[in-house]
């Protein structure tokens, strides 16, 4: 069984319906967004552990495990013989203190008005206590994970449909875009792994799963 | 640089590129953005009209209201004291809660308005209903209900997106000035004429339109409908016609008894048979019953001429005749000669016309004027008949052309739902499916469109529209003009007050006659709306009858408007360009267009969202404070008025008309009208979009058809490519109306009768015309569209009739009759033909002398057989079926006022926007 959690955004009432769900295809790709989420958080010393005991592979393998569609990328390897001090250093050198990770410049307000609309109106709202700001990659990541989930939890066809066709315009409208970003930065950087690793996962991710959901919904 | 349009009651939606400059709108210019849709078909673009592109002149123009106004001394006085929004709100929730707790919540009256955009409209719609008030249809105050095509189609309007028009063979621009009246959309007429369409100008005036067309087709006010029938007794007897299309689409072919006059029902035919299953005569089989599910006729041959008898259920038996037999009768009264004594078009041009539509691809361009006519409705079904009978609906670059709303369908879900997002939207719509379902159940052959009607009618049960007529008449003082029988048809058999009484005691206006007689108005809120400006009927007649009634008259606008002037409260409203907003959508463009806030509300103005959330706080505050908790309505529903500020804006999901405009969107895409994805962000970057469906609400799906992305929108072709019945009593396109009050008035079938003399037995009739240099008043206060006309009242009249009354060009006349007078300055010319005279609409009573507007002599008289309801498609629906006033061919005369002109032009245009 799959249920989703939420880091970065919280429900603006009570959940309804189903709260777990037979693990299919759908609740895969829910699963890969919460463990991408939770790498692109930052580079504490829990993410620093999960990497040098290999976790972060194990939990992306588990969940994908019944993806419709084959984890690409490249490998992400463990970060070799780097104190915590170390990883927590490049995080922040890769991804500029976590600034490259959310919008940037005069385009920013709009864009951030703009998530959060799309969080209220799926029924999330960016929680006042979140580490992060409404439009960083990692809440982002968060409700595509919790898109996802409500797709495969939905009893009505045409919430489903709801829930799908809003992931597809997340990820063309805020995500795709923020992935090629952080690709970049990583290759600009010369990112160490699994910064380097994860980036690249992260960019074929969601442009394999833009396409399958497109797909899905006809184009 | 944002997009703004001005969500006036032009409705159209021109995206328009604002400029602004350290915070100050500094210009603004046409978007041009539209992509073509169809190849080979024109497309939007430019979109525009200088009323638009002097808009942001009037952001600052000198009859701006800019903060809260109270007035001091007498109503109308014109002393105010600037007060505060905590004052002016205070004030005005404790007029609403002592109304409700003296008459109930009906005492607390809106206007329902078209002009100001949704956002303007749905916050004070959102209060009335939160209150249980009553909300008085638009329709019925600005009488723009095409009634002769709802009496024909059963459906509010049928309207093409306007590039249709360049796919017309034969333009008929009937009663209409394009040229003056949809300035963006004009192009597609003069690009039709060069593609090689014909373009025939049918009004009394040689107008702006007629000057660009190839027959200008002179008929006398009023008398189009014999015109109309002229063209189709010519059809006929020449054999021009479309029997197939006739038979297929129409009820001409549908059996009707020669005793009774009534169609021959299954109930008369058959024990326990159905009302409303109608026949036809079959060439093999004889008498059939007419498929209901299909306008398809299958293997049926309809006879369309011969009488036959019929055996009853109880052994008797009648004669019955097709329609068409019956048409091809009432049509021998108009030959052309005949014809041409009525309407003042010569014959030959008559049979010139029928020959020039015959086999073509015809489309009436009709605007608003037909309808305004008394006897409108006798003139609308005449033109359908003459579409009818050449083939003329739901093939590209025919029908005609009214209008109908676009499917804007969160907008309809949004006062649904009871919070916000996707899965509260999913809950509606799928309590929608489930009514559908139920629907469908009772009545399998019901279409979309159907059933879309039965959703409205459901909503309308338990909202609080109502038609305008019964406030007008119990409250407003119609009831003694509506009574005046000189003044209406003379074949009433009875006088309007019996048919008022007989309508209200046969249940045919059951639970929206409201507010009743011994419901007493209190309160009463113009948003946007300008009644003693517009009231047919005069501001006199408001002023003497409704307003002492009245313990509080709240205007909201931008500007000080004639009923601004006698208001107790004005509260400043946010212009087009300081605030969010889309226009009203409607099918013409097919688009939802966007008003961005480029600059902040001048002074205290506020949106009207901000405004209705902060008075619904007030009054919840208020009311508690006066231990007042809840209440129970006349619709028996509990009001927890004590709440109602928290549920105005939902607990907090709808903070302002940003939240609101983009679940709307949401909620649209989702349901499929709107491009999946959009959200208010897309309208921010686009300006417009272009709808994707029409909906599932009656107002969208009256335009049956579907919706493509690279096609011209062409109405009514899932009527004739899927044969998809109308809805109407007979379930095809109805010329024979056989209710016992249109038997009884000879309207069964379109005839000619000569409007009745409303205001007197006077010379000149009165037909009035929307202005070229501004949207009703908006447009007053601007001194840029000032200065391109004489900038005050005219009365437009011919050369032969101004000289026999010794006026010459610029004198100051008098314009009178039996109901009142104005007056205004003469415009001789040879454009306007003799006996009539033209005011163009929009300005303001205080633009004349002594602030007598020409609605002083417009008694707004209504039909009597608009009252009729519970009849097939003639039962009220917002926004539709109802009784509305006429003010087409009033009738006065005109003589050189004694006064000079009082009233001095404006000056120059000022740069500076002041
Ligand atoms: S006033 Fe109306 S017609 Fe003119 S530009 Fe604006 S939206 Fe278009």
């Amino acid at each position: 069984m799959f249920t989703y959690s939420l880091q970065g955004l919280e429900l603006t009432a009570e959940p309804t319906g189903v709260l777990e769900v037979e693990e299919n295809e759908t609740t895969a790709r829910s699963a890969v967004y919460q463990v991408l989420g939770a790498f692109f958080a930052s580079g504490d010393a829990t993410s620093f552990e999960k990497s040098r005991e290999g976790i972060w592979t194990k939990e992306l393998t588990e969940a994908a495990l019944l993806l419709p569609f084959a984890l690409a990328g490249g490998e992400v390897l463990l970060a070799a013989g780097m104190s915590e001090g170390e990883y927590a250093a490049e995080f922040d050198h890769v991804f500029g203190g976590g600034r490259l990770l959310a919008g940037t410049g005069e385009a920013r307000e709009a864009e951030v008005a703009s998530v959060r609309r799309d969080y209220e109106y799926f029924g999330l709202a960016a929680s006042e206590e979140a580490p992060h700001p409404p439009d960083h990659l990692a809440t982002e990541l968060d409700f595509l994970q919790y898109l996802c989930f409500k797709e495969a939890a939905s009893s009505s066809p045409r919430l489903a449909t709801s829930f799908r066709r809003a992931q597809r315009d997340f990820l063309s409208g805020h995500v795709l875009g923020r992935a090629a970003e952080v690709v970049a930065a990583a290759r600009a950087a010369g990112a160490a792994q699994p910064f380097a690793g994860m980036a690249g996962l992260l960019g074929a991710f969601v442009a394999d799963d833009h396409g399958y959901v497109a797909g899905l919904l006809g184009g | 640089m944002t997009w703004g349009t001005h969500c006036l009651n032009c409705l159209a939606g021109c995206p328009y590129r604002v400029f602004t400059r350290d915070g100050v709108v500094a210009f603004e210019e046409q978007g041009g953005t539209i992509d073509p849709v169809s190849g080979g078909v024109p497309d939007l673009n430019p979109l525009g009209c200088q009323k638009g592109s002097a808009w942001s002149v009037q952001l600052s123009s000198d009859d701006r209201v800019v903060h809260p106004l109270r007035r001091v001394g007498d109503r109308g006085g014109g002393r105010w004291e600037q007060i505060s929004w905590d004052e002016a709100l205070a004030e005005i929730a404790d007029s609403i809660l002592d109304a409700i707790e003296e008459d109930g919540p009906e005492s607390v009256v809106f206007e329902e308005s078209v002009e100001g955009g949704l956002l303007a409209q749905a916050p004070f719609l959102r209060l009335a209903a939160l209150l249980g008030a009553v909300t008085l249809d638009a329709q019925g105050l600005v009488n723009d209900l095409p009634v002769g095509q709802h009496l024909t189609f059963g459906t509010f309007s049928c309207a093409s997106t306007v590039d249709d028009t360049f796919l017309a063979d034969v333009l008929l621009l009937w009663h209409a000035n394009p040229a003056y009246t949809s300035i963006p959309y004009f192009h597609f007429i003069s690009e039709a004429r060069y593609r090689g369409a014909r373009v025939v100008a049918i009004a009394p005036d040689y107008n702006a339109s007629a000057v660009g067309s190839d027959l200008f087709v002179p008929v006398r006010p009023g008398t189009d409908a014999a015109l109309a029938l002229a063209v189709c007794k010519v059809l006929l007897d020449e054999d021009l016609w479309d029997r197939p299309f006739v038979c297929t689409q129409t009820d001409l072919p549908l059996l009707v008894r020669t005793d009774t006059g009534r169609y021959l029902r299954a109930r008369d035919v058959e024990r326990g048979g159905d009302e409303e299953v109608f026949h036809l005569w079959d060439e093999v089989t004889g008498l059939r019953a007419a498929p209901r599910g299909s306008l398809a006729l299958g293997e049926l041959r309809p006879v369309l001429s011969g009488r036959w008898s019929v055996e009853l259920a109880d052994g008797s038996t009648v004669e019955v005749t097709p329609v068409m037999d019956l048409v091809r009768a009432n049509l021998e009264g108009y030959a052309p000669d005949d014809a041409a004594a009525v309407c003042g078009v010569p014959a030959s041009t008559i049979e010139r016309l029928a020959r020039m539509v015959a086999g073509k691809r015809c489309k009436i361009l009709e605007g608003f004027n037909g309808p305004k006519y008394f006897h409108g409705d006798l003139m609308e079904r005449s033109m359908c008949l003459l579409l009818a009978l050449t083939g003329n609906w739901g093939k590209p670059g025919t029908g005609i052309q009214g209008l109908a709303l676009g499917g804007l369908d969160g907008y309809f879900l949004f006062s649904m739902k009871t919070k916000k997002g996707v899965e509260e939207t999913a809950r509606v719509l799928d309590g929608i499916d489930l009514a559908v379902q139920a629907m469908r159940e009772r009545d399998p052959d019901a279409t979309a469109e159907m059933i879309g009607i039965q959703l409205l009618s459901l909503a309308t049960a338990s909202g609080t529209t109502a038609p305008p007529v019964f406030f007008n008449y119990h409250h407003a003082g119609y009831r003694e003009t509506w009574n005046r029988q000189e003044w209406s048809d003379p074949t009433m058999s009875r006088g309007f007050d019996d048919y008022l009484s007989d309508a209200v005691r046969r249940g045919w206006w059951g639970g929206v006659a409201r507010p009743g007689a011994s419901s007493p108005p209190r309160v009463f809120f113009s948003v946007g709306t300008n009644p003693l400006r517009r009231a047919r009927g005069g501001r006199a007649k408001l002023l003497d009858n409704l307003w002492p009634k009245l313990d509080k008259i709240v205007v909201v606008d931008f500007r000080m408007s004639a009923t601004a002037l006698h208001a107790d409260i004005v509260l400043p409203a946010a212009m087009q360009y300081e605030r969010v907003n889309v226009q009203y959508p409607i099918t013409h463009m097919l688009r939802l267009s966007f008003s961005d806030a480029a600059t902040a509300p001048k002074g205290e103005s506020r949106t009207e969202w901000d405004i209705f959330a902060a008075l619904a706080r007030t009054i919840a505050e208020r009311a508690a404070a006066r231990g007042m908790h809840e209440y129970v309505d006349a619709r028996r529903q509990t009001r927890h008025v004590d709440r109602i500020g928290d549920d105005f804006v939902l607990g907090g999901d709808f903070t302002d008309e940003e939240d609101v405009l983009d679940e709307w969107v949401r909620d649209s895409a989702d349901a499929g009208t709107l491009p999946v994805g959009s959200t208010i962000e897309t309208l921010r970057r686009d300006g417009s979009i272009r709808f994707t469906g029409l909906g599932g609400f009656a107002p969208g799906l009256a335009v049956a058809t579907d919706v493509r992305a690279d096609e011209v929108m062409t109405a009514f072709r899932w009527h004739v490519e899927q044969n998809l019945p109308f809805p109407t009593l007979t379930r095809r396109a109805q010329f024979y109306i056989d209710h016992p009050w249109f038997l009884d008035a000879g309207e069964q079938l379109p005839v000619h009768k000569e409007p009745p003399k409303m205001g007197g037995d006077w010379p000149l009739a009165l037909t009035s015309g929307h202005a070229r240099w501004t949207i009703h008043s908006i447009g007053m206060g601007n001194r840029p569209l000032l200065g391109t006309h004489r900038g005050r009242p005219l009365v437009v009249l011919s050369e032969s009739d101004a000289a026999a009354r010794g006026v010459v060009d610029g004198d100051q006349v008098r314009v009178a009759n039996d109901h009142g007078a104005f007056e205004a300055m003469a415009r001789v010319t040879p454009r306007v033909r003799p006996g009539q005279i033209i005011v163009y609409n929009g300005f303001e009573p205080h633009m004349f002398l002594r602030w007598e507007g020409a609605n002083e002599v417009e008694p707004g008289m209504v039909k009597w057989l608009h009252l009729v309801g519970k009849y097939g498609h003639l039962r009220y629906l917002p926004f539709g079926w109802q009784p509305v006033p006429a003010d087409r061919a009033v009738f006065v005369d005109v003589a050189r006022a004694a006064e000079s002109p009082t009233v001095a032009p404006p000056g120059p245009a000022r740069r500076d926007g002041r």
